[in-house]
């Protein structure tokens, strides 16, 4: 089954990736309108500044088992079987925040939702773009994302070609791996740089 | 195997389903008091202020036992375990004999000190049942008396508040949630409640209640006199281990365990509120009578009782409460010692009632308070509960900008 893979290296926190996921959470699905909606629909990927600017999207990685659905107090907290998504049952919600203290990513935000009981405050996170996947399409995050640090990918594929990356990168014979577009590797190269000087 | 377990609260319930798990073959039973379905015991306070019905406090199906093949033993307290014929004897007279047993026997609500305490209107809330009594109560009331500034009796006080009845709190130490924060956010809290109507007495306790019949009154240690009508006692829980021999098991203030969750006596095991193991940020043995460790121990007590040993890290204290507009999450060791070896971090921001807390042994996190921006406190935990030595300085912690990235150095 295909999932979002995460390439830190790659993300230049252009928070796209933010707006696109508040879009496709909404109920109009359409950016003019969807910044006219109340509740104002919000994004459950979060792009958190590193300490010398750089970006990294943060989302819920859909643990297995999971601190969050053992913490629930309410049970509304659950697993999708067919796609191995954590889900959030905004009816039985009780907006406690017992899951936030759980969550090892911090990825975990309370606020209102179309989908939910009007005026209830609840809890708000990834969901694998549940509604989009239904329609045959891929997360928003995954589409909107132009430097492909979101990818949508099997995991085993993704392992594979991380491992055939490394395979390369002490290969002389072997091809080069595909090279980082040249802005991003000085943007990179001037944080890494950054963080080599960095004394804790 | 015959699997006996004592208690149908969450840990107990976590330890069947975990033993059902891997042992489709054993039998198990389960003996408890309480005759409601396995339900949500924090969300009682829910009930009491009207925002969840009570037929929402249920987190298992009302099939549970027959889904799991439990035999269940319901309405019925354990009186005695005879640990050398491996039985154990209920109130009633049945006798169970085990190959394993759980005491997952939770505790009760700690009795206080005063005159007059079998009048009627005085309850306890920890069952679903107190609060149903309560809410029977409420009607025919109109001032209302909360002991303790815990948990429970924020709780309590913000219920009856809802339910527009005139609350008058009563705290003996000098601000409200003293075990769970420091002072600067105990005064936070404190101011918070005040603002929202909320009569807060600090310093001061109960004598005696006073009343014919139904309480009226209550005679308060400062020499003044307090009318009022209903009256709700949080003063904290005590594990309820009546029942085990002593001389067979091993207790302290809670049954005491080893890693797997056994006690003194091989095949006996005990999790949740009644079971006493070592607090992580505290390095000493500790009761934390909370749900999250009560899940957590009970499916670890469950794995080792079918056979499959696994360890426990140990507990730790923390909680998380939404008070009016304020947001309190709390973990670890939050008041160390004075001039002790631990670094404290304290972070302000008044115009958004934010304030921030942590401690650190050199460079691991033991603990925290969190008032406002709670968001990202489950890293935190993390940090705390794993040990975690940071790469990075501890005050990036107590930014409000702090996230998970920035410990990915």
């Amino acid at each position: 089954m295909k999932q979002v893979v995460v390439h830190p290296e790659r993300c230049v926190g252009c928070m796209q990736c933010m707006a696109a996921c508040a879009v496709a959470h909404s109920q109009t699905k359409q950016v003019h309108t969807a910044i006219m909606e109340s509740p104002l629909p919000k994004p459950r990927v979060h792009v958190g500044v590193g300490l010398f600017g750089e970006g990294f999207p943060n989302r819920c990685r859909h643990c297995n088992p999971a601190p969050c659905m053992l913490a629930c107090l309410s049970g509304a907290i659950f697993r999708d079987t067919e796609t191995a998504t954590v889900m959030i049952n905004p009816d039985t919600c009780i907006n406690c925040a017992s899951c936030a203290m759980a969550c090892p990513y911090g990825v975990i935000r309370f606020h209102q939702d179309w989908l939910a009981p009007p005026g209830k405050t609840v809890a708000a996170k990834c969901d694998n773009c549940d509604e989009r996947r239904a329609k045959g399409l891929i997360p928003a995050c995954v589409e909107v994302c132009k430097s492909a640090a979101l990818t949508y990918e099997e995991m085993a594929d993704a392992m594979k070609k991380k491992t055939d990356e490394v395979a390369r990168s002490v290969s002389t014979a072997a091809p080069e791996n595909i090279p980082i577009p040249a802005g991003l590797a000085l943007l990179t190269a001037a944080k890494k740089a950054q963080l080599a000087t960095y004394d804790r | 195997m015959e699997y006996v377990i004592l208690g149908n609260g969450i840990a107990g319930v976590c330890a069947a389903e975990t033993v059902r798990q891997f042992d489709s073959e054993g039998s198990i039973t389960m003996v408890a008091d309480e005759t409601f379905p396995p339900y949500s015991r924090p969300m009682i306070s829910m009930v009491l202020a009207g925002q969840v019905a009570s037929d929402k406090l249920p987190i298992r199906s009302t099939s549970f036992y027959e889904d799991l093949r439990i035999n269940a033993v319901l309405g019925n307290r354990v009186a005695e375990i005879d640990v050398d014929q491996k039985r154990v004897i209920t109130q009633n007279g049945t006798s169970l004999r085990f190959d394993k047993l759980l005491i997952a026997t939770g505790a009760d609500p700690r009795p206080i000190n005063a005159e007059g305490l079998n009048l009627k209107n005085i309850f306890f809330m920890r069952t679903e049942a107190h609060v149903r009594n309560m809410l029977a109560a409420i009607p025919q009331t109109k001032r209302a008396l909360v002991l303790g500034g815990g948990l429970v009796g924020f709780k309590a006080a913000y219920g009856l508040l809802q339910r527009g009845l005139d609350v008058t709190m009563l705290i003996t130490s000098g601000y409200p949630l003293s075990m769970q924060v420091d002072e600067t956010a105990g005064k936070l809290i404190l101011d918070e409640l005040r603002d929202h109507g909320l009569e807060v007495r600090v310093g001061i306790s109960v004598e005696a209640f006073e009343g014919n019949g139904s309480i009226t009154g209550a005679a308060l240690s400062d020499g003044t006199h307090m009318p009022c009508d209903l009256v709700v006692v949080g003063k904290g829980v005590r594990p309820a281990l009546s029942f085990v021999p002593q001389d067979k098991i091993d207790i302290d203030l809670g049954i005491l365990v080893n890693e797997h969750m056994e006690t003194s006596t091989t095949g006996i095991f005990a999790a949740g509120d009644v079971a006493e193991s070592v607090d992580i940020s505290r390095k000493t043995r500790w009761v934390n009578a909370i749900w999250p460790e009560a899940v957590t121990q009970g499916r670890i007590a469950g794995t080792n009782m079918a056979g499959r040993q696994v360890s426990y890290g140990g507990s730790l204290s923390r909680n998380v409460l939404r008070i009016l507009n304020l947001d309190v999450m709390t973990m670890g060791l939050v008041n160390p010692p004075e001039n002790s070896d631990y670094e404290v971090i304290c972070a302000r921001d008044p115009r958004h009632k934010m304030y921030r807390k942590l401690v650190f042994r050199i460079n691991i996190l033991i603990g925290a308070v969190l008032i406002n921006a709670i968001e990202q406190g489950g890293i935190f935990m993390g940090l705390i509960q794993n040990e975690i030595p940071l790469n990075v300085p501890n005050s990036i912690l107590a930014d409000s900008s702090f996230n998970f990235k920035q410990l990915m150095m």
